[in-house]
């Protein structure tokens, strides 16, 4: 099957459920220091700050594990249909991806993300 | 023609499932619903719209997917599955076609779910030699797939 065709054949294999994978996110900041009363200038005027606390920043945005939903709709002929589910197991979709199977075997990092398949309650397809 | 039950014996232990999607195909997800009804709402539906024929497969207790024969457009296609949600009442067929409207194409379960094993045939009915085929034929590329790739590393 030409890669023309593949893309006109409105027969897909769908390769979905939850998954699991890193990605950057923000973290809610609760991080006071101690420090002894203060004054400083802001604005031309004299600020003192309140009961010597400071508040700071640490890592606002780090790398966790977070569970995502997403799907593949996979077009193409049996073996690189095939190559793409299996490789569909490494890569985990971003929301919803309708790529042909020949295409997504070439740059998969450019369709999905890496991570795992979890067992989670999906909903009928 | 009643059948037998011809489940997918193959053991699949990924967490992802596998289906078949297809916008010219006439398909129904029938949950929560006695084989009787959904054998009832089949035949009209395939009378009503000239289908051809259909075959059922049972997912798990009481949900069953129906499959017709004639090839159809998209629009047709929406038409028929809104007719069976409409006049059957059933809820979660209704909210299986809004997902289905969402993606502009219908998906059926192939593979097993969680704790649910593949869907498998349980009726036939009418002409097999349309769409059914091609369903059939992708059904048994997947089960082939599922075999090749087995239990997880």
């Amino acid at each position: 099957m030409s890669h023309l065709e593949a893309c006109q054949v409105s027969k897909k294999i769908a390769v979905y459920g939850v998954y699991e994978t890193k990605a950057r996110v923000p973290v809610p900041q609760r991080y006071v220091k101690k420090r002894a009363a203060y004054s400083y200038m802001r604005r031309g005027k004299l600020v003192t700050a309140r009961e010597g606390k400071q508040r700071y920043w640490k890592k606002p945005i780090r790398e966790k594990k977070v569970e995502a939903k997403g799907r593949y709709e996979f077009k193409g002929s049996g073996k690189e249909l095939y190559k793409a589910v299996a490789k569909a197991h490494t890569y985990m979709p971003r929301d919803y991806i309708e790529v042909p199977a020949k295409e997504f075997l070439e740059k998969p990092e450019e369709y999905g993300v890496r991570g795992e398949w979890v067992e989670r309650e999906v909903e009928s397809p | 023609m009643a059948l037998g039950v011809n489940g997918l014996s193959v053991k699949w232990s990924h967490h992802s499932i596998l289906g078949f999607t297809d916008s010219e195909t006439v398909m129904l997800d029938l949950d929560d619903m006695s084989f009787r009804s959904v054998k009832y709402w089949s035949l009209r539906t395939m009378n009503w719209f000239q289908l051809g024929g259909f075959i059922i497969l049972k997912s798990s207790d009481r949900c069953y997917h129906v499959v017709f024969n004639r090839k159809v457009s998209w629009t047709q296609n929406m038409s028929v599955v809104a007719w069976v949600s409409l006049l059957s009442h059933n809820k979660d067929l209704h909210r299986w076609l809004e997902m289905q409207c969402i993606k502009q194409a219908s998906t059926l379960r192939i593979g097993p779910k969680r704790q649910k094993p593949s869907p498998r045939i349980v009726y036939k009915y009418g002409e097999q030699n349309g769409q059914i085929e091609g369903f059939l034929k992708y059904r048994r590329m997947i089960k082939r797939i599922m075999k090749t790739m087995g239990e997880p590393d």
